[in-house]
């Protein structure tokens, strides 16, 4: 005890109070001394004494009622009190007071010191009891700040993330929602938390499996990427990639979230890049085109010449022949500027109910009488089990019109003398969500070469004949309907071109209505 | 009559030179390819062959060394008439002499198309006589 504790004694009788103010003292307290309860309440009040010793029978306030008034001004205050013997009334009344400690008179130096050591242990106690929980309570501050942070931390990390970041509770509803997702989505936060659910904000199909997986544990994983549209507060189909998860406690699902990627920037890029490549390809070509047009004048000119040559000697049959070589040039000009426009132009697929197997049929009989002059037959061997579905059956007729003339030309450049030429045109409705085309022949065939530069420029093998268009453009209306082509040659044997294009099922054209698709 | 044999992939030229060939009084022939022109040449013995060069199947580069390398037909005079120009044609004769050992002769003449047809007839005129 470095500084000295002090000590209030009260008591009417003088002699007490010398004797144990003196004694005290010597035992090293600051001793105060009253002679009556009022002025020891009022020296306690200035002086808050630690421990206090009262003697109960006093003229004037009594030590009980000191003792009541103490201990509404200092709780902690240990109040002694000095009984005469056999007073056993007052003592109880002084317990239910919470007096600390009697001792009886006369007073015994040994009493004394006992209960003013009880009186000290009870202080220091107190005080490391006090220091405990000012540090307990100082941890737990502590504790709740590093929470706080932690969760201020975990909150921005949310807050900040580009993707949408969606979390629902154990019931489905949405209590997290960033402005990743509000970018994506649309709805301000405040339309959102607590107000909107997963049926509500998610597509169908991502809805009903995270239902699924909030009510059992296990079942469903939402984990991989995937493709999904989502629909938008103003009711744009937003194409996302998609990852979700089912969050669980100990034992329980806790609830669900979903992340997702906005996909428009990178699907316009692909769309610009396609457009760039295309761009690139007509200008490395430029030249190309130049040398067929030059063919071409080459074969007006010559037509010209024969014209006059018949106008002048007035010879029907010069007249003749270079008439129709004006005409058949013209024709060139014209399916040159035609595969042009089309090349260049930016065409959306114009989906329409239709069957493919009409359409490929159609283009056969295009095809047959020409084909048959040259001795070629065209075979048709179209999927019994195809239905009409929606597709865009213009720019399919066009591909396969430009598939089955070019399988006729292997044909007729094949040198082969003996072969039996044969052109196949083979529909099949495919299991998964896409109808197949094959137009095939036993022509002549490609080499690597010639196959690697098929669909890169205006490449033709026709020498004057081709403008180098037709597959880039049977290209271009595949990738514009999603599809894909492919082509499988061997020299002398001939060439198999695949188209695959994807069907729509909804019932109308256009944008998809909300809904589960996935592009 | 002396016989002209017209090797060319496209119908235009083959028309009309077969027209300019017919004028100036000679009979004209007429072959799509290499594989055919060289058929031709053994069958019918022309007197003169307007050779193109780009043609499928066989080009005219391989057509022209078949035929200056073959012994009874070497002497046949060609006219090259072809829209590729006339310096690479005669840097790939160099190149190919030099890859196959063998110096090939010169053709009689090397027209760029477009032809004019006076041109035309006047070297066969000169040619053929």
């Amino acid at each position: 005890m470095t500084e000295m504790a002090k000590l209030l004694i009260i008591d009417d009788e003088e002699g007490i109070r010398k004797v144990l103010t003196v004694s005290l003292a010597s035992d090293g307290y600051d001793v105060l001394a009253a002679a009556r309860g009022e002025e020891g309440i009022e020296i306690f009040k200035k002086e808050s004494p630690s421990i206090v010793l009262t003697d109960i029978k006093m003229p004037g306030m009594d030590g009980i009622e000191a003792l009541k008034q103490i201990k509404t001004l200092n709780p902690d205050a240990e109040v002694i009190m000095i009984t005469g013997h056999g007073d056993m009334d007052s003592a109880i009344e002084a317990l239910k007071l919470d007096a600390s400690d009697f001792l009886n008179k006369p007073i015994k130096a040994e009493a004394l010191a006992v209960a003013l050591k009880r009186a000290e242990e009870r202080i220091a106690i107190r005080k490391k009891l006090k220091a405990y929980t000012d540090d307990l309570e100082n941890m737990v501050r502590m504790a709740t700040e590093e929470v706080k942070r932690r969760s201020d931390f975990q909150n921005k990390l949310i807050t900040s993330s580009n993707d949408a970041i969606i979390a629902t509770d154990e019931k489905g509803d949405i209590v997290i929602y960033n402005n990743g997702a509000a970018r994506i989505f649309g709805y301000p936060r405040s339309e959102i938390i607590r107000k909107m659910n997963i049926d509500s904000l998610y597509p169908q199909a991502i809805a009903s499996e995270f239902r699924t997986g909030l009510k059992r544990r296990g079942d469903v994983d939402l984990s991989e990427w995937r493709e999904v549209a989502i629909v938008a507060k103003d009711g744009e189909v937003v194409p996302t990639r998609f990852s979700g998860f089912i969050l669980y406690g100990e034992d329980e699902v806790m609830g669900s979230v979903g992340f997702f990627r906005d996909l428009r920037e990178i699907k316009r890029l692909q769309q610009e890049l396609i457009k760039s490549e295309r761009l690139a390809a007509t200008g490395q070509t430029v030249a190309g085109v130049a040398h067929y047009v030059k063919n071409i004048l080459f074969g007006l000119k010559g037509g010209v010449y024969l014209v006059n040559l018949g106008l002048k000697e007035n010879e029907a049959d010069s007249l003749k022949t270079g008439w129709d070589m004006l005409e058949r040039n013209m024709g060139r000009i014209s399916d040159l500027v035609l595969d042009l426009l089309e090349y260049s132009r930016e065409r959306k697929p114009e989906y329409e109910k239709c069957s493919p197997n009409a359409i490929a049929n159609e283009v056969c009989g295009l095809m047959e009488a020409s084909a048959k002059e040259y001795g070629i037959e065209i075979i048709r061997d179209f999927d019994p089990s195809m239905r009409e579905v929606l597709l865009d059956p213009k720019g399919i007729h066009r591909c396969l019109l430009n598939l089955v003339s070019n399988a006729i030309d292997a044909c007729l450049f094949d040198p082969s003398e003996e072969k039996k030429w044969v052109v196949r045109v083979k529909t099949i409705f495919e299991n998964d969500g896409t109808v197949r085309f094959e137009v095939s022949d036993n022509g002549s065939g490609m080499d690597e070469e010639v196959e690697k530069k098929l669909f890169t420029s205006f490449f033709s093998t026709k020498e004057g004949r081709g403008t180098g268009l037709g597959l880039l453009n049977t290209q271009k209306i595949v990738q514009e309907h999603g599809g894909t082509i492919a082509v499988n040659s061997q020299p002398g044997k001939g060439s198999t071109f695949t188209i695959r294009l994807p069907y729509r099922n909804g019932p109308t054209q256009g944008a998809t209505a909300k809904g589960g698709h996935q592009s | 009559m002396k016989k002209v044999l017209i090797v060319d992939d496209d119908v235009d030229v083959t028309t009309l030179v077969s027209k300019l060939v017919e004028r100036s009084g000679y009979k004209a022939m007429v072959a799509k390819n290499g594989v055919e022109g060289m058929d031709k040449v053994r069958e019918d013995k022309p007197d003169l062959i307007i050779l193109d060069i780009l043609m499928p199947k066989e080009s005219g580069i391989r057509m022209y060394r078949e035929l200056k390398t073959d012994d009874p037909l070497k002497d046949i005079p060609v006219i090259i008439l072809s829209a590729i120009a006339k310096r690479s044609f005669f840097r790939s004769q160099k190149v190919l002499d030099e890859f196959a050992g063998q110096s090939v002769p010169e053709p009689e003449a090397y027209i760029e198309k477009p032809e004019e047809p006076e041109e035309l007839i006047e070297l066969m005129k000169k040619i053929l006589g």
